[in-house]
């Protein structure tokens, strides 16, 4: 399968020379399809100092298809969705804008991006877009705290 | 929609501006053969050391060029006899030469006149704006032909670009004879555009006024406005598709031309979907919500605008509806990139008949097609095309470390795609992905268009090959720039050295040997010019087919030196020193320059020579896939 070399090469790169805060291992070692991936809230953020796992998991069809990118590790954010499945809304990653020639790389670093920048016109989480619009005290607050709460475990 | 006259003189117009580089390409590739040839020729007069020297390819390859020398002096002849045979009238090939000086008066209106009948015909039908503009088109047919030869020179630059090498040469002849005689200059003008291109378009073009048509509507010096339509899919609806159709694309035969679109309708005969000449043939598709009149396409003031006729469901222009039902709307400005729909899905658009028109509008991307018009400092897409398709062949022979990852790598399995034996496919932006990674995205139910994956551009795969060979100055920019962009890279790589110990050599021969060039060269211009007496009579028809890219690529410098040796010389050493320098060596020993000047212009020559040899092979290398080399690149 074609996806399979491809993955492998960005596996490759990305455990060779991981992007600031990017920490990626295999879920399953037999499973190339599936990624472990750690970000690093970044420093500016109220996520910093936790570590959210997020899980990505690659169609058969990738490159053509865009990977799938959960946050496995709960997380107070405006583009998260705040149940078990942790989907992410990434601009990139829509069927639509999906470029074959997009990386997980970049995927990886534009995710992380979100963190210390959300984007609560794109929100899935209309409540905590809202607070972040208008209340961003209350909202840093909150996140602080989740992130203490879930994203300290695995640090 | 009366498509059957419209489709019918659309056949007739020759020359268009549609998918111009393909055509670019192969006439740089014709170019540099032709003139490579020539100089090839000079060496070979010269001494055979340089020969051996200069080019240190294989036998085979001088051998071929030498073939190739042989065409050349024919072609030039004729064309120098068609040019003769312009300004002293009667008996030649061309029929629009033989009476010049009307020429230039009777043939643009009746041509004028020609689009008129068709317009009015195609019109009879409807609209009252038929009457303004059908004034407007016939006191316009009134002012060309004293216009004609003023406007004729005014925009050279811009139209001999949009022409290419014929005009150019021919212009250069115009301006140096427009003293003396403006009609016959005009009607020359005319004569060898008309020529090649009723051959290339492979048009049976019986009506001779029809085929003035572009040229002399290129008197204008912009590009003629176009526009193509492509099939789009709303990714926010997420409901049915749209109607699918193949990409359509029209080229305004003169811009008082209004493009219909409306239903298809089998009672109207099939319009032709892509005629490569210009043309306003109506659009139609078939859905039973596109009213038959539904909407026109219109260019004014530089601009496409579009406006609703009357449709019973309705144009969308960027989702907003035009006009009510059955109501004629204003004129709406349309921009590259806009959306149209035409109609909504009726009865849910379940059957294809059903499904509303959208419509992604691409206009007056032309300039995409022609590099020579991109400065260096912002390069547009198809300059990328023209960069990238000479760094990825260098890159493919060199490994070397420039990158242009869009074209070394394929962005679909990140592997480089150097690897031989690989197939490779190259989109039109230069992008390049191994065959079997980007099948899939090129066999989709979209088929004819493909998009690109990495830079999202649209290319229509099943456009027409282009190739008829009408630029010249953006191959001189090329060469100029690769000039440039040679003597920045030679330090670094052997090929470079080996085009730095290449370019030596016949300069130094031609600078110490002045003496040596001067018998050669009018041998040389001799035996271009012996055979214009003789040859274009004996030649047969098949020779000139045989050679008519050739024709067209040699015709104007050849015209322009043997119209006026002396004044050509140094106008072309100015305007475009690799080229001209290289083919105008005749005109410029017979206008007995100085010494001085002929010390100059070898130097000149070689230089331009030696970024022949060493940048463009790539052109004639590109027929044959970045992949196969013949054995030249391989040689340190």
């Amino acid at each position: 399968m074609g996806s399979q070399k491809r993955i492998a090469k960005e596996l490759a790169e990305l455990v060779d020379s991981p992007p600031e805060g990017i920490k990626v291992e295999l879920a399953n070692e037999a499973d190339l399809y599936d990624w472990k991936v750690y970000l690093n809230g970044p420093e500016s953020s109220p996520f910093h100092n936790g570590t959210f796992l997020v899980k990505l998991k690659f169609p058969n069809e990738y490159p053509f298809k865009p990977p799938a990118v959960n946050f496995a590790t709960k997380i107070y954010h405006p583009n998260v969705t705040n149940d078990d499945k942790g989907s992410m809304c990434l601009g990139m990653l829509r069927p639509d804008e999906w470029k074959p020639s997009s990386r997980v790389v970049a995927v990886l670093q534009f995710a992380r991006q979100l963190l210390a920048e959300p984007m609560p016109d794109d929100a899935v989480e209309g409540r905590i877009a809202e607070q972040y619009k208008n209340d961003r005290a209350r909202y840093e607050e909150v996140a602080r705290d989740w992130t203490r709460r879930y994203a300290n475990e695995k640090a | 929609m009366s498509t059957s006259t419209a489709s019918a003189s659309a056949a007739n117009l020759p020359s268009d501006s549609r998918s111009r580089p393909l055509r670019r390409l192969s006439q740089l590739r014709s170019f540099t053969s032709s003139s490579s040839s020539t100089n090839n020729n000079n060496n070979n007069n010269n001494t055979t050391a340089t020969n051996n020297n200069s080019n240190s390819g294989t036998s085979q390859r001088s051998s071929y060029r030498n073939s190739l020398t042989n065409r050349v002096p024919w072609l030039s002849s004729s064309s120098h006899q068609q040019h003769t045979s312009a300004a002293a009238a009667p008996g030649s090939e061309s029929a629009t030469t033989t009476s010049p000086t009307n020429a230039s008066h009777s043939c643009p209106e009746s041509e004028r006149q020609s689009t008129l009948a068709r317009y009015s015909s195609v019109f009879s039908s409807n609209r009252g704006i038929d009457s303004d503009r059908r004034s407007q088109n016939s006191s316009s047919s009134r002012e060309t032909p004293t216009n004609e030869s003023s406007s004729n020179q005014q925009p050279q630059g811009a139209m001999a670009r949009l022409r290419g090498l014929t005009q150019t040469g021919d212009s250069r002849g115009n301006n140096e004879n427009a003293s003396n005689n403006n009609h016959a200059t005009t009607a020359t003008n005319d004569a060898p555009s008309s020529g090649p291109d009723n051959v290339d378009g492979a048009v049976d073009s019986s009506d001779p006024a029809a085929a003035e048509d572009p040229s002399a509507n290129s008197a204008q010096p912009k590009q003629k406005p176009t526009m193509r339509f492509f099939p789009y899919q709303d990714p926010l609806q997420n409901s049915r598709p749209s109607l699918t159709f193949i990409p359509i694309s029209r080229t305004l035969p003169s811009e008082s031309c209004v493009i219909r679109v409306g239903r298809y309708s089998e009672r109207d005969g099939i319009p032709i979907a892509n005629p490569s000449e210009p043309s306003d043939a109506p659009i139609g598709f078939k859905s039973k919500v596109v009213s038959r009149k539904h909407c026109e396409l219109i260019f004014m003031n530089g601009q496409w605008h579009i406006k609703d006729v009357g449709s019973s469901s309705g144009t969308f222009l960027n989702h907003m509806r035009l006009s009510q039902p059955n109501m004629t709307s204003k004129l709406y400005t349309v921009k590259d990139g806009d959306i149209i729909q035409l109609g909504i899905d009726f009865r849910g658009g379940e059957e294809m008949i059903f499904r509303c028109v959208r419509i992604r509008i691409e206009c007056n991307r032309s300039w995409q097609r022609q590099p020579n018009e991109f400065k260096y400092g912002s390069p547009p897409p198809f300059f990328f095309f023209h960069k990238n398709t000479e760094s990825l062949i260098k890159n493919l022979g060199k490994g070397n470390t420039a990158d242009y990852s869009g074209c070394r790598e394929c962005s679909i399995c990140l592997g480089s795609v150097l690897r031989p034996y690989q197939c490779l496919f190259m989109a039109a932006c230069a992008h390049v992905w191994h065959y079997k990674c980007v099948s899939r995205l090129i066999h989709t139910p979209d088929y004819p268009i493909f998009q690109c994956p990495n830079c999202r551009a649209y290319t229509d795969l099943s456009a027409e090959v282009d190739d008829t060979n009408d630029f010249v100055e953006e191959e001189e920019e090329e060469e100029e720039e690769q000039k440039n962009s040679t003597s920045e890279r030679q330090p670094s790589t052997e090929q470079q050295a080996q085009s730095e110990s290449q370019s030596p050599a016949p300069e130094t021969n031609a600078t110490s040997n002045p003496a040596q060039e001067t018998p050669t060269q009018p041998a040389n211009s001799s035996s271009a010019e012996s055979p214009e007496h003789g040859m274009p009579v004996e030649a047969g028809l098949a020779v000139n087919i045989e050679n008519m890219r050739l024709h067209e690529a040699e015709t104007p410098v050849q015209s322009a030196t043997n119209a006026n040796p002396a004044t050509s010389a140094p106008t072309s050493d100015v305007e475009g020193v690799p080229h001209s320098a290289s083919l105008d060596i005749p005109g410029s020993q017979s206008a007995s320059l100085s010494r001085g000047t002929l010390l100059n212009r070898p130097a000149q020559l070689t230089l331009g020579r030696a970024d022949l040899s060493d940048d463009n092979p790539l052109t004639p290398r590109n027929d044959s896939g970045p992949l196969a080399f013949d054995g030249w690149t391989g040689i340190p």
